[in-house]
């Protein structure tokens, strides 16, 4: 099944490319179909229940890699927001981009795209596969987000997306990788908790790779930079789909940190900078956009608290406050995107008095509002009760840091929940709706799914048991113990309850103050700023970087090559004795080789080309001569007709160059000296060293008996080379084929431009 | 290279031919016994080509031709016991009575030897051909103008 | 392990490296050419002692060298012999195109050293370029 709704997705993306060519709406429509359908699936399985459904596609069997994919209860709740929102949104683009909109095919293909390796990621049963899918939705989140590709400041937005979430990607790679040693497996449901020091670097990697996905302080720029892109990419993208993929990791893998401090900690740092500044910054800014930015940089701040906090009521809150966070952030996006496109602006200060011409809009966003908020009868009141009682069932430092941190992000949230819905519904200077541009497209289909989103909301509180049955197995599945917790539509004057009527009171009296001190200051963005200035740094650097390793001299190129090789040789040297040497096997080796030494002395030294092709050939046979010494005929033959064979293609290719090689400058003579001088010194020792622990001894016996007995023949070597290795001999038998056709081949072309060159 | 036309020489490598192609036909069959196998006769008939070039004799022709037949001879050797589901390269061994020669043992090794012999004949004649082939054409020792300007 | 056949492999190893770092490329090949029977003898020190044959019934299995060295090694040849006529084949090529056989720094990396980007190329040079790619065919 997984297969098919994922093979669904990518038959999608190739039907949107073609319906994408007719319009942007015919685009959109074929690409909402494989996520609807994916949504619908999953709603059923959830409620149904029954057995996990996996799949798996081995590629290599001994190590252990495979595209693995299991749809557990955690996975389901995520499909249902990522599949289930992605339709909405994709529906919700057809009524928001004019019929006229360029760029359908790009757009609606790379949404489903997105969609896809969002599923793969959230189905993803093995870290490998969560890796490929986690930079797949990093690389299509950035087309997406550059899609108006024609403005610089969207490309520069988009640019700044992809490197913090890329980088992050590559250092919760290495995270990951240090998990799996330490685990001992890459399957995400067979992590055991670990420890030490190694456990603690892994988990400060994966929680960074983690917070740039999820936009926590201090990689949250790329977050606000983001809403460049088309509202129902910030509608799907941040605040149902990527930005949750940090979040679902750090719940996903956070048991087998459950030991280790410094993921605690750290995570809870992550959360609580986000959380307290994603709510300020949400204050200061007047875009109803960026609004919402910060507000989901705060939002997903109190998560990442809760999941690193990981006690199991909090882990249980978390997984509410995501599932509730997806409906009410999509939806609001929605609504400031109808706004967007119906008075052509998004600054709050220039809006007003929408409710009454936007009535249905603003009944969906005061319905979001108020579950973003956390008021009842809403479904964000029962997240935010479960997150309060969850600081009140922690203890010591984390219950005060926990604590501060959701009570302060709630106040904050409610704070500048009041100034948007202010600021766009509220009096003020009346905006006139649909101005030029708008023609009055199909309004129902920007409607209905805003309205369907900020309905769920309602719904869910009304039938709460259902929710639960939805939030408690995918709880239950992160930590054993958050299985007996639910959520409560009433839970009757209780101590969170007290604390959350002080929230919303004091929350309103500061946004009512804010409102009234009427700051309208568009604060510097001084993150994005540092970040691309420093990506510009290496943009305009790296040129004179390239041009200084690439400088196009094959010789200089070599001599590096052989430097690296003999400092890797180096490290032999630790495991370096001599005692096996002897001087030599027989005299005549040792006479030999001092020749085969001096003539390529001299054929390195010896100014002529035929002297030193004729230095090559007594090479040639010395080192034939060896062979014989050492008891190996058929090298010797060999050796001997190839020699001459060699000699005599350098007579006839060469023969009629200049008679004697270039003269050679001094200064990179002698490096070349040295180096090569390192290079035999780093070949012996390293011969040497290898000699030094032989691990078995020379196979010789079983060779012969199986020469004899399966080969038929007596002589090992050839019987190796044509019965037991053959394949190897077929490979080499192709290549001298080939090295055949390219000498003709060459010939060939040269003898052209000669005939052409005696005509003219 | 200018072809040597003196006569002793050209009579020594006419007697030398045959023997030395001999001696390669002694070597591919020795190869699974003695030293020897299809490359080193290959390369012996290579170097009578070698000296039948330089002797002035005769150029080597139908160097594609060799080559594709050599190929051929031993992918089909090595493909062909697939067809009968055995490994690929899988290899028969027969034996077989002749006069004078008494008991032959060889097998389907033997012909992918021949193939590998005949690639290797292919090679050395690229090399002859290739290496040496334009410059009779231009004036000895005097660089071609490859590029005009 | 004899150090002869040690000293053998290092001297050719130091001869081969210090010619395919020349300019002219009819050295690099001799410096390739040695570079390989460094590696083959390699392959015999790193394999065993000397010894008799490795042929059946001729020698006591005891005595005889490791074949399975031998056999590496005669591939190694085959094939370092089929690189050494095919870079002769290039070397006469490029000996046609311009009249020697030195190796010229890479114009491209060149260009983009100085800053010019390949996209800027002014249309002569590309058009130079690619006539000596070709060999001057029209």
């Amino acid at each position: 099944m997984l297969w098919l709704l994922f093979g669904a997705h990518l038959v999608g993306i190739a039907a949107a490319v073609l319906a994408g060519r007719r319009s942007m709406q015919a685009g959109l429509c074929a690409a909402a179909l494989a996520p609807a359908a994916t949504a619908i699936w999953a709603a059923t399985r959830l409620v149904e229940g029954g057995d996990v459904v996996s799949a798996e596609l081995v590629w290599v069997d001994g190590l252990d890699v495979a595209i693995s994919f299991r749809a557990d209860a955690v996975a389901l709740l995520m499909t249902l927001l990522v599949s289930g929102v992605g339709a909405l949104v994709m529906g919700y683009a057809c009524g928001y981009f004019s019929s006229d909109a360029k760029g359908g095919s790009r757009f609606g293909a790379t949404m489903l795209g997105f969609s896809a390796s969002m599923l793969g990621l959230v189905w993803a049963d093995s870290i490998w596969t969560l890796f490929i899918f986690w930079e797949m939705t990093s690389v299509t989140s950035f087309l997406l987000v550059g899609h108006k590709h024609t403005d610089a400041a969207v490309r520069l937005a988009a640019r700044r997306a992809l490197v913090i979430t890329a980088t992050g990607g590559l250092v919760l790679l290495a995270g990951l990788i240090l998990l799996a040693q330490n685990t001992g497996s890459p399957n995400l449901t067979k992590l055991a908790p670990i420890s030490g020091t190694e456990a603690a670097v892994a988990a400060a990697l994966v929680l960074i790779g983690a917070a740039t996905k999820s936009a926590q302080v201090p990689f949250h720029v790329w977050l606000p930079g983001a809403m460049a892109a088309p509202t129902p990419v910030s509608a799907y993208l941040h605040s149902a789909a990527m930005v949750k993929a940090g979040i679902l990791l750090i719940a996903v893998v956070g048991p087998a940190f459950g030991d280790v401090a410094a993921w605690k900690w750290l995570g809870i740092c992550f959360g609580f900078a986000s959380v307290i500044w994603g709510g300020v910054g949400a204050l200061r800014h007047r875009d109803a956009k960026l609004i919402l930015a910060w507000g989901t940089v705060s939002q997903l701040g109190l998560m990442f608290t809760l999941f690193s906090a990981g006690a199991p009521k909090a882990i249980f809150a978390g997984v509410a406050l995501l599932f509730s966070h997806a409906l009410f952030k999509a939806a609001l996006f929605l609504v400031v995107g109808e706004v967007d496109v119906r008075t052509g602006t998004r600054d709050i200060t220039q809006l007003g008095g929408l409710a009454r011409s936007m009535p249905l809009a603003f009944v969906v966003a005061l319905l979001a509002g108020a579950s973003m908020v956390g008021l009842p009868p809403l479904l964000g009141f029962t997240a935010k009760e479960a997150a309060i009682e969850a600081v009140l069932k922690l203890s010591g430092g984390t219950q005060a840091v926990v604590g501060v941190a959701i009570i302060g992000g709630s106040v904050l949230t409610v704070a500048y929940t009041i100034r948007l819905l202010y600021g766009i519904f509220g009096p003020g200077p009346a905006t006139s709706v649909a101005p030029q541009g708008y023609v009055r497209r199909r309004s129902w289909l920007m409607a209905a799914p805003a309205v369907t989103l900020s309905l769920a909301g309602v719904v869910g509180y009304a039938v709460i048991g259902g929710v639960n049955e939805i939030v408690v197995p995918a709880a239950t599945e992160l930590n054993a113990k958050a299985g007996v917790y639910e959520l409560i539509a009433w839970p009757g004057v209780k101590t969170a309850f007290v604390i959350s009527v002080l929230i919303v009171i004091t929350g309103a009296v500061v946004g009512v103050l804010w409102i009234a001190r009427g700051s309208n200051r568009i604060p510097l963005s001084l993150g994005a700023d540092a970040t691309d200035g420093i990506v510009d740094g290496v943009i305009s650097k790296s040129p004179r970087l390239i041009a200084w390793i690439q400088h196009g001299s094959l010789p200089v190129y070599l001599a590096v090559m052989g430097t690296v090789a003999v400092l890797a040789a180096a490290a032999l040297a630790s495991d370096f004795a001599g005692g096996h040497l002897i001087w030599w096997d027989h005299p005549l080796q040792a006479m030999l080789a001092a020749a085969v030494v001096i003539a390529a002395l001299a054929a390195a030294f010896v100014g002529s080309r035929l002297g030193a092709a004729l230095a090559l050939g007594s090479v040639g046979f010395g080192v034939t001569g060896l062979f014989l010494v050492h008891g190996a005929p058929d090298l010797a033959l060999t050796q001997l007709l190839v020699e001459t064979v060699v000699v005599v293609g350098f007579v006839l290719g060469l023969g009629h160059l200049a008679r004697r090689f270039p003269p050679v400058t001094g200064s990179w003579r002698s490096v070349r000296i040295m180096v090569a001088a390192a290079g035999g010194l780093a070949v012996t020792a390293a011969l040497v060293a290898a000699g030094t622990n032989p691990t078995g001894q020379p196979p010789t016996p079983d060779l012969v008996a199986e020469a004899v007995a399966e080969g038929g023949g007596k002589n090992v070597v050839n019987v190796i080379l044509t019965d037991l290795r053959a394949l190897d001999t077929l490979g080499e038998v192709v290549v001298l084929a080939t090295v055949a056709i390219g000498i003709l081949a060459l010939a060939r072309v040269r003898t052209r431009p000669q005939a052409q060159t005696q005509e003219s | 290279m200018k072809p040597n036309q003196a006569p002793a020489i050209q009579l020594g490598i006419r007697v030398a031919s045959p023997l030395a192609i001999v001696v390669g036909v002694y070597l591919l069959f020795a190869g699974h016994n003695f030293p020897g196998g299809g490359f080193a006769a290959g390369l012996v008939f290579g170097a009578v080509a070698i000296l039948r070039t330089i002797a002035g004799l005769q150029r080597p022709r139908g160097t594609t031709a060799l080559i594709a037949c050599g190929v051929l001879m031993v992918t089909v050797v090595s493909f062909l016991p697939i067809l009968w589901g055995d490994p690929l390269l899988d290899q028969r061994v027969v034996t077989f009575d002749l006069p004078l020669l008494g008991t032959i043992k060889t097998g389907t090794a033997l012909v992918f030897d021949i193939g590998v012999s005949i690639i290797v004949v292919g090679l050395v004649a690229a090399i002859i051909n290739g290496l040496s082939a334009s410059q009779p054409t231009q004036g000895a020792g005097q660089p071609t103008q490859g590029a005009p300007q | 392990m004899s150090a002869a056949l040690l000293f053998a492999v290092g001297g050719l190893t130091s001869v081969g490296i210090y010619l395919i770092t020349a300019r002219s490329l009819s050295q690099i090949i001799l410096g390739f050419s040695l570079l390989g029977h460094a590696t083959v003898l390699g392959l015999l020190v790193a394999g065993g002692a000397a010894g008799d044959a490795p042929i059946a019934g001729t020698a006591a299995v005891a005595d005889m060298s490791n074949p399975l060295p031998q056999a590496l090694a005669l591939t190694a040849i085959v094939i370092s012999f089929g690189l050494t006529v095919f870079l002769l084949a290039l070397a006469v090529r490029q000996q046609h195109l311009t009249g020697d056989d030195q190796v010229e720094d890479d114009l491209e990396d060149q260009r983009i050293a100085q800053g010019q980007p390949a996209e800027n190329l002014p249309e002569e040079t590309t058009e130079e370029i690619t006539q000596s790619i070709e060999g001057g065919i029209p």
